[in-house]
């Protein structure tokens, strides 16, 4: 039975290899993505031997906790039921959860994450051994916390399948990774800060943290050698004991779950989403064909989750800067007073891939006759009324924090006339290409369909374009850091040249859509894969 | 008097295949006009491009005597359309989506008010008006699409398979806001691949096969005598399974 489910889901890995070129081609990005990890995470394994044990002892137990945890999470909120073998795809056949138990345990190894986990755990044996007794102790945690891993992603998938498989989950999940990514990066900045400031400090935190990593259950196994390297050896005996017990319980818990499954396969349960009717939005535009656009696209940017993650995403970078630049003593204020720009440089690309959001349901401009600048102007109105406040809030944190009033008229002309720039810039590369996106509420990442040559195409024109048209505001930003007064020039002409590119980027881009709408329409809906 | 619908040598081609090809068709005003046909036989394909979401090889398409391809504002402007499966904005509820499309269409606000109302009212939506069209059912999409189609009241309705995954009580709800349409003065094409349907609800029909029409005119001229079954199986070249070829099957279940 094991080599039997371990084989169904190497022949449907190479089958979906067999549908698209794109899958190969991300499969092997992934492994040499995973490989690379892998390397890097054995060398720094290796390196430890050179330390003492209790740095060793500390670094592997937050690392290693960290890697189980991140199963935990990383099934949970991005891959979901692993619908390759998903179990009530046995529902239909004669056989008892206890068989397939092992096999679909053994099944999750297959891939680059199971290979990449089982890699560096190995790497925990190289680097504790030093004496039999840890190499004895190491050798006894690696395939605990191995199948403490697996069994964490695949007990805690069974539990929530009902819930995971529902669409208002999928989207919390997509903002929620979104999120994670902006601490993730702002966290490792402000470690990398405070380390440059305070080795000691640093060292004291991580023996803190590990001390709690490794009495939580993601760390029990990883916790044995290190007890076994201080000499604890009653605690390493604990640790060995709540370890297996935890695989034991995983097991049990997962087995009748499973039990459950066969019996009663989950169904997409038929949720039903009431909005209010709220006329707000209604109010908030004309009642014409373009204000109908701007209400139809500011109610996307609350509804699709493609959206809120768009504005996490354009966010990070400039409260990654103002954070950094601030909390660092050695930092640049001047630079964080820019960081608002910086979104104000991004927000084209939205405008550019708008249509291609649309996806199919775009016959309906076509069909109606809508104008194409009035699709344009509407779609532009919708995503100023999202990033004016966003970027004057930006705006206000990086003035206040920095204290850098002086800089008010270059920074504000920069951001006004990259914001106008690049949204004159995307509406016209928008008009021009477009590609099919996965819809919303599809797992994005289950999706290898990256857009390709189009979607390649729209963001460096938009992203390069707008900067070169920008280029004589920017021109003289540079200019005023050398004589002051020029900053003041940079405002009016910031806001002059941008309006004018919105206005050409309006009516070309209109024109553009007015004789493409078919060919435009046939481009976003062509089937994915 | 200008048809409401005419269809001169459209031709469409998906690469080697020849979706359409030299395709004719005339549909007079005031008339159910049903497209039948078997699948693949280009009838979502000639529909796309009579209301100018894809764009012909070669041809022309007129709705009311405007060109859809080179006047396509007016032409579009009298059309009202149901296409099948293509996605609609269902990130917004039946009444908002409604709404935008009655904005889409420069349709007055006050109107768009009244005849959301009466049209979700009709088509039994009006519990759902503010549940996103995301969670509707297949027969609950198809029937918003509808409302959608009509709420510019067009002169012209095109629709690609109307009935499909609707339930007989909506069903019964759709014929008969299609009968008083065409009552009214307003014409209707339909696709569909159910015969009884189109015989119930029809007074002129086409039959395509292969991207060309095989038979037209009204329901009687078509079905010549025999069941409409009948003549739409002879017309697109399906030899029924007749007594002989059932004879060996007989004669085995006989000899045993």
């Amino acid at each position: 039975m094991v080599a039997l489910l371990v084989r169904l889901k190497l022949t449907l890995l190479r089958n979906s290899l067999r549908r698209s070129v794109w899958r190969t081609v991300g499969l092997i990005l992934g492994m040499v993505y995973g490989l690379a990890v892998v390397a890097a995470v054995v060398v720094g394994l290796i390196a430890l031997r050179f330390t003492t044990t209790a740095l060793t002892a500390d670094v592997t137990v937050v690392a290693f906790t960290t890697l189980s945890v991140g199963w935990l999470l990383m099934s949970l909120l991005v891959f979901g039921v692993d619908e390759t073998v998903d179990p009530s795809k046995f529902a239909l056949l004669p056989v008892r959860s206890k068989d397939l138990l092992p096999g679909l345990l053994a099944g999750g190894l297959v891939g680059v994450p199971g290979v990449a986990t089982v890699l560096i755990s190995a790497g925990l044996i190289i680097t504790w051994a030093r004496t039999p007794a840890l190499l004895a102790a190491a050798v006894v945690a690696f395939p605990l916390g191995v199948i403490t891993c697996l069994l964490l992603a695949r007990a805690s998938t069974s539990a929530f399948a009902a819930v995971l498989a529902s669409r208002r989950f999928r989207d919390l999940a997509f903002v929620g990774i979104a999120l994670l990514g902006v601490s993730l990066g702002l966290g490792g900045n402000l470690i990398g800060a405070f380390a440059s400031s305070d080795a000691g400090l640093l060292r004291q935190s991580l023996a803190n943290l590990a001390l709690v990593a490794g009495w939580s259950p993601f760390g029990w196994a990883w916790m044995i050698p290190a007890d076994v390297a201080r000499g604890q050896w009653l605690y390493a005996g604990i640790h060995l004991l709540l370890a297996a017990a935890l695989v034991v319980v995983l097991w049990r818990a997962w087995g009748y779950l499973l039990a459950a499954r066969l019996t009663s396969p989950v169904e997409t349960a038929g949720e039903s989403r009431k909005v209010r009717a709220s006329s707000w939005v209604e109010r908030l535009y004309p009642a014409t064909p373009a204000g109908g656009v701007a209400g139809r696209c500011l109610r996307y940017w609350r509804r699709d989750p493609r959206y809120l993650a768009g504005i996490a995403g354009f966010m990070i970078a400039p409260v990654i800067i103002i954070v950094t630049q601030l909390a660092n003593p050695d930092g640049l204020p001047e630079l964080a007073a820019f960081a608002p720009a910086l979104v104000g440089w991004l927000v084209g690309i939205s405008i550019a891939q708008d249509l291609s959001y649309d996806g199919s349901a775009v016959w309906l401009h076509v069909s109606s006759g809508l104008r194409g600048a009035d699709d344009r102007a509407g779609r532009i109105w919708a995503t100023m009324t999202v990033y004016l406040p966003v970027t004057v809030l930006l705006f206000l944190a990086a003035f206040i924090t920095s204290g850098e009033w002086g800089l008010l008229a270059p920074v504000t002309g920069l951001t006004a006339g990259l914001m106008l720039t690049g949204l004159g810039v995307g509406s016209l590369v928008g008009a021009l290409w477009q590609w099919p996106a996965p819809p919303p509420g599809a797992n994005p990442f289950q999706t290898s369909n990256t857009g390709g040559l189009p979607a390649v195409l729209s963001f460096t024109v938009t992203s390069f374009g707008t900067l070169i048209v920008c280029a004589p505001t920017i021109g003289l930003v540079i200019w005023s850091f050398f004589t002051p007064w020029v900053g003041y020039l940079a405002l009016p002409v910031g806001l002059v040249s941008g309006f004018v590119v919105l206005r050409i980027g309006i009516t070309q881009g209109g024109r553009i859509l007015d004789r493409r709408w078919p060919e435009l329409l046939k481009a976003v809906s062509e089937k994915a894969g | 008097m200008t048809s409401a619908l005419s269809l001169v040598g459209l031709t469409k081609s998906f690469g080697q295949k020849r979706a359409v090809d030299q395709l004719d068709l005339e549909v007079r005003r005031g008339c159910m006009f049903g497209l039948v046909g078997p699948n693949g036989a280009g009838k979502t394909t000639t529909l796309s491009m009579a209301t100018g979401l894809l764009r012909p090889d070669a041809g022309r398409a007129e709705v009311l005597g405007h060109d859809v391809w080179t006047d396509p504002a007016a032409a579009k402007g009298l059309m009202g359309v149901l296409p099948d499966g293509v996605r609609l904005f269902d990130r917004l509820s039946g009444a908002e989506l409604l709404r935008y499309v009655g904005l889409l269409r420069k349709v007055p606000l006050a109107d768009i008010v009244t005849r959301s109302a009466e049209l979700l009212e009709a088509l039994s939506l009006t519990a759902d008006r503010d549940t996103l069209v995301v969670e509707y059912s297949a027969g609950m999409t198809k029937k918003i699409g509808l409302a959608c189609a009509l709420i510019h009241a067009p002169r012209l309705l095109i629709l690609d398979e109307p009935f499909e995954a609707v339930d007989p009580v909506s069903g019964e709800g759709i014929r008969s806001i299609l009968r008083n349409y065409a009552r009214g003065g307003g014409t209707v094409v339909m696709s569909s691949h159910v015969m009884e349907l189109v015989e119930s609800l029809c007074d002129e029909l086409a039959v395509v096969a292969q991207g060309r029409v095989l038979a037209a005119g009204t329901l009687d001229e078509v079905r010549a005598g025999s069941t409409l079954q009948q003549r739409f199986l002879g017309l697109v070249g399906f030899t029924a399974a007749g007594e002989e070829s059932l004879a060996w099957l007989r004669s085995s279940s006989d000899s045993s």
